[in-house]
């Protein structure tokens, strides 16, 4: 007996059916994918692979004194590219979205291409509009990323531009594409612990080179780079500067520590904005600083060097009482304004009448320091004053800081020939003109030696480390160094100093000598130097680039300088 | 003839070769770490257990169970929709088990049409169909809520299946469907008219009464009406799915792109595969979702064309098994439990190689067996073992 299904034949042969041809129909895709295009999916497979992608490190920080942030950095959104998974077809896409000149995109891309498995920056610091819109269309940029990376920025950047100075691209990247070093200041010569080391992440990318996913093993984590501490004092360097702005001319200012060496001051104005040559400087702005009158890439505090002018007859006073020259007695023949000798005319700036070595450093008297120096020798001179810090650099570590001059015979016959020179060229050396150079780093390090009697240590410009090997050897005794300070102190204090107007007015005794140095053409550069033992134990030096007279122009900005020591001493 | 003392051999190798192919596929997704294949092996073996269960289960107390069943579902799918975790959402965490419960919910859906169906076709009952409708359009909305739109799509096309299984004609199918086109056809105005005039045709070849007249079309207009909000209930993701099924065009490397990866992965396997645990694709990691929705392309890639091909042959033996077996079954509800087990097997197997393929939207539809995951594998030999139980049982009524 057998019963009769509910369902028929229909249904069942129908579902059969219809499950055949759904069968059939994935069969046929099948052969598409696996035996018509299997060699076209297999080679498309094949070129999924793992790449090493570097992961910069944060660059140390760099602060003053106080803590104050000279150099940090923030995150930033930054794009790169690795060149083989590259199309060129899309440079023009790319170009748009980035908003980048074509033919700074051009450059970058030839930097990527020339190093074509690895990532490339093409540019960093996107706004997140920017970033974002790239991004967006990175499915269709194979081979290019939008990262988050450490900036550099420098909060102060223009007053310390020289000093701190700036990072860009590696010129020859040893280690990625990309790769930041410092190109001035502190960011080059400190560059080596700056810059940490970098880490590695491991991606895997498809065919069309976008990241499928991190591959977990062999990843190395970036380690930042050290920070830094300098000696400076923020505060008082913007002070610095401002003061210097406002005599409108170009300038320098030095401020040292004659007890410990410390740098306090290294003040070069004009500046100029070192956070525009991060990720490359436009050329507008380029040609703008090189076109700025003012010179402001012209690092005057250490890197260039000024005839002296009357500062260095702190130094010439010295040698001549230390030869035996003169005493604190000795009265050469009086001051008459302009001193004939060997035919030629030595002019003195005033009539000084008869001045012993006191009264010739008070009131600047040029006849003084002629009708003395001539007895002495050249080479001597020089040689003195080389062991005050002159005719060479004063640091280890300052980047291109200017040796400085001392004529010598052997100078003087290369410059003129055997003859060709006389002891006139003594005479003018004495008073800091004719080939007298000295920096002025260089100028407040001979104050600081009067002022610490030859005790100054080597400078230093990272906290609690040396910056120089170089020793002082002043050969001056404490009687020479007495007589020096006693002239510089009443040059300040005496009615008749040349510093009395500007800077006689301070609550604080003042050790200071000026200077009005001819300059090869343009006004005069105004000069100061000088030190203070109480409250702080500071030397300085200030050049007002053709400035004119020392004690009007570079005066009251050594005057402001010293106020907000004082200051800054109250609030400590 | 004693069949039910026989073992139907075809149905039990094909059983054992797809959860085997699943578990090699597991172990070959799971690279370095073994845990996903440890974990599918315990689901497996949980899964023979509930399937032993299922092949010896009386199946008139199944069907006299169903209504409990159901509540069981609802009360399931209510508390995922207000207390489910996991990636999407779809996970109900109770202890330390995470369950899905849109997957049990597929289940209920076939015992549930199992039980009305017949009733239907025999005599007719006042509200029947309405009600019908109702029960289970509210597991399939519960389901959408989960939220779980491929499985909610999955279900109307098996009740779509059970009902022509059932012996409907087509014009009772339309019918059925109608809540469903007039949701689809509210895309355009247009569209909605001709769904309109179609549905009114075929009202009026059948004869209907005023009521019926008033019933349908109110309903569908009323659903037309609603389901632009509807689409806004839809998670970004699901809509981004739809449309990137609609319009592959639209975002051909986003939603696309794991399809891309997947058709690189079947692809490069060619005719003989590049051999067990040797798939670059899969192996590198480049495969999306490898063990989940994509593990046909991992078992395309090691295996090739010939693999797949078997893969799908296997299936068509146990389908052609299980629906031999409710055809012949005199029991009309053990003969859409059996025949809703094979359409469900039938939609998921499509829909997810389809997927790979990228000729399907990526819906997130398991492959039966072989997928990963507890909850689906169980469902699975739930259904398989109430199958084989009807296979074997044809003949009591």
């Amino acid at each position: 007996m057998r019963l009769s299904s509910p369902v028929n034949e229909r249904p069942y042969r129908s579902v059969m059916i219809v499950t055949m041809i759904l069968f059939l129909v994935i069969s046929g895709k099948l052969v598409e994918l696996q035996i018509v295009k299997g060699d076209y999916y297999s080679e498309l497979s094949s070129r999924n692979h793992i790449r090493s992608v570097i992961r910069p490190a944060p660059r140390g920080i760099v602060r003053d004194r106080n803590g104050v942030v000279l150099a940090d950095n923030i995150p930033s959104f930054t794009v790169s590219m690795v060149s083989v998974e590259f199309d060129s077809a899309n440079s023009l896409l790319l170009g748009e979205l980035l908003r980048m000149e074509p033919q700074m995109l051009q450059e970058r891309l030839s930097a990527a291409a020339s190093n074509p498995y690895r990532s490339t920056q093409l540019l960093n610091g996107l706004t997140v509009e920017n970033a974002g819109r790239v991004a967006d269309n990175l499915y269709r940029l194979g081979g290019v990323s939008v990262d988050v990376l450490p900036r550099r920025r420098y909060p102060l950047s223009s007053s310390f531009c020289h000093l701190i100075g700036y990072v860009g691209l590696a010129d020859s990247a040893r280690v990625f594409e990309g790769e930041l070093e410092g190109r001035t200041g502190i960011e080059r010569i400190l560059n080596h612990r700056l810059m940490g080391s970098h880490g590695i992440v491991r991606e895997v990318v498809d065919a069309y080179g976008r990241v499928v996913e991190k591959f977990k093993e062999g990843d190395v984590d970036p380690t930042p780079g050290e920070n830094v501490t300098l000696t400076v004092d923020a505060e008082l360097q913007l002070i610095a500067d401002s003061l210097i702005i406002s005599t409108g001319h170009p300038g320098a200012a030095v401020v040292l520590n004659w007890e410990t060496g410390e740098i306090l001051v290294l003040s070069s104005i004009p500046g100029f904005d070192t956070n525009q040559f991060i990720g490359g400087i436009s050329s507008e702005n380029w040609n703008n600083i090189l076109s700025d009158p003012g010179k402001p890439m012209l690092n005057r505090s250490w890197a260039t060097a000024y005839p002296p002018g009357s500062t260095y007859k702190i130094v010439t006073a010295a040698w001549l009482l230390e030869s035996g020259i003169v005493d604190e007695n000795t009265m050469p023949d009086p001051c008459y304004g302009t001193f004939h000798f060997a035919g030629s005319d030595f002019s003195c700036w005033s009539t000084h009448g008869r001045l012993n070595i006191v009264g010739a450093l008070v009131q600047s008297c040029d006849t003084y320091f002629y009708r003395t120096s001539m007895l002495g020798d050249m080479d001597e001179l020089a040689e003195f004053s080389r062991g005050y810090g002159l005719g060479a650099p004063v640091t280890d570590i300052l980047p291109g800081e200017a040796d400085g001059t001392l004529p010598t015979r052997e100078l003087l016959n290369q410059l003129f020939g055997q003859g060709g020179w006389g002891l006139g060229n003594l005479m003018i050396a004495s008073i800091g003109q004719g080939e007298v150079l000295a920096t002025p780093l260089q100028i407040a390090v001979t104050a600081a030696l009067i002022a610490s009697g030859g005790e100054l240590p080597p400078l230093s410009l990272v906290s609690g480390e040396l910056s120089s090997h170089r020793s002082w050897e002043t050969h001056t005794s404490e009687e020479t160094f007495r007589i020096v300070r006693e002239g510089m102190r009443l040059a300040v204090s005496s009615p008749r100093g040349t510093l009395n107007q500007s800077m006689g007015y301070l609550p604080v005794t003042v050790f200071g000598k000026s200077g009005t140095a001819e300059a090869g053409s343009g006004g005069d550069h105004a000069w100061v130097t000088g030190y203070l033992e109480e409250p702080v134990p500071v030397a300085f030096a200030v050049i007002i680039e053709n400035g004119g007279h020392g004690g009007a122009v570079a005066g009251p900005v050594a005057a402001g300088i010293i106020e907000k020591i004082v200051e800054i001493d109250h609030e400590r | 003839m004693r069949d039910n003392e026989r073992i139907d051999w075809f149905f039990a190798v094909s059983l054992f070769l797809l959860l085997s192919m699943g578990l090699l596929s597991i172990y070959s997704a799971s690279g370095t770490d073994k845990t996903l294949f440890t974990h599918q092996m315990y689901f497996v073996i949980i899964g023979a257990v509930v399937f032993l269960f299922a092949s010896i289960f009386p199946l008139r107390f199944l069907e006299e169970a169903v209504p409990l069943l159901y509540g069981i579902t609802l009360i399931l799918l209510v508390l995922t929709i207000f207390f489910g975790g996991g990636p999407a959402g779809r996970w109900l965490q109770i202890g330390p088990l995470n369950i899905q419960a849109s997957e049990f919910a597929k289940f209920c859906v076939v015992v549930l049409s199992a039980r009305w169906l017949p009733a239907l076709r025999r005599e007719f009952i006042t509200g029947g169909v309405p009600l019908y409708l109702a029960t289970v359009g509210l597991l399939t909305v519960l389901t959408l809520l989960q939220p779980d739109l491929g499985t909610a799509a999955a279900m109307v096309m098996m009740v779509f299946g059970m009902i022509y299984w059932a012996g409907f004609g087509f014009s009772w199918i339309f019918l059925f469907l109608s809540p469903l086109a007039a949701a689809v056809s509210s895309i355009r105005f247009a569209s909605w008219l001709a769904f309109t005039a179609l549905l009114s045709l075929v009202l009026y070849r059948s004869g209907a009464k005023p009521r019926r007249w008033v019933f349908f079309l109110v309903m569908t207009t009323v659903i037309a009406a609603a389901t632009p909000s509807a689409w806004g209930l839809l998670r970004p993701y699901q809509q981004t799915r739809l449309t990137t099924f609609l319009n592959p065009e639209a975002d051909p490397y986003g939603a696309g792109w794991n399809v891309i990866q997947s058709k690189v992965a079947i692809g490069a396997g060619g005719i003989t595969g590049e051999g067990f645990l040797n798939g670059s694709q899969n192996e590198l990691a480049f495969l999306p979702a490898r063990h989940t929705d994509f593990v046909f392309s991992v078992w395309a890639e090691e295996w090739g064309f010939v693999g797949s091909l078997f893969l799908l042959f296997i299936y068509s033996v146990l389908v052609w098994r299980i629906l031999l077996g409710a055809k012949r079954s005199l029991n009309p509800f053990n003969s859409i439990v059996g025949a809703g087990t094979a359409i469900f097997i039938i939609i998921h197997v499509v829909v997810n190689v389809g997927m790979t393929l990228g000729m399907m939207p990526v819906t997130g539809l398991p492959l039966p067996l072989i997928t990963y995951g507890g909850s689906h594998i169980i469902t699975e030999m739930l259904l398989l073992g109430f199958s084989y139980n009807v296979i074997r049982n044809w003949r009591s009524y």
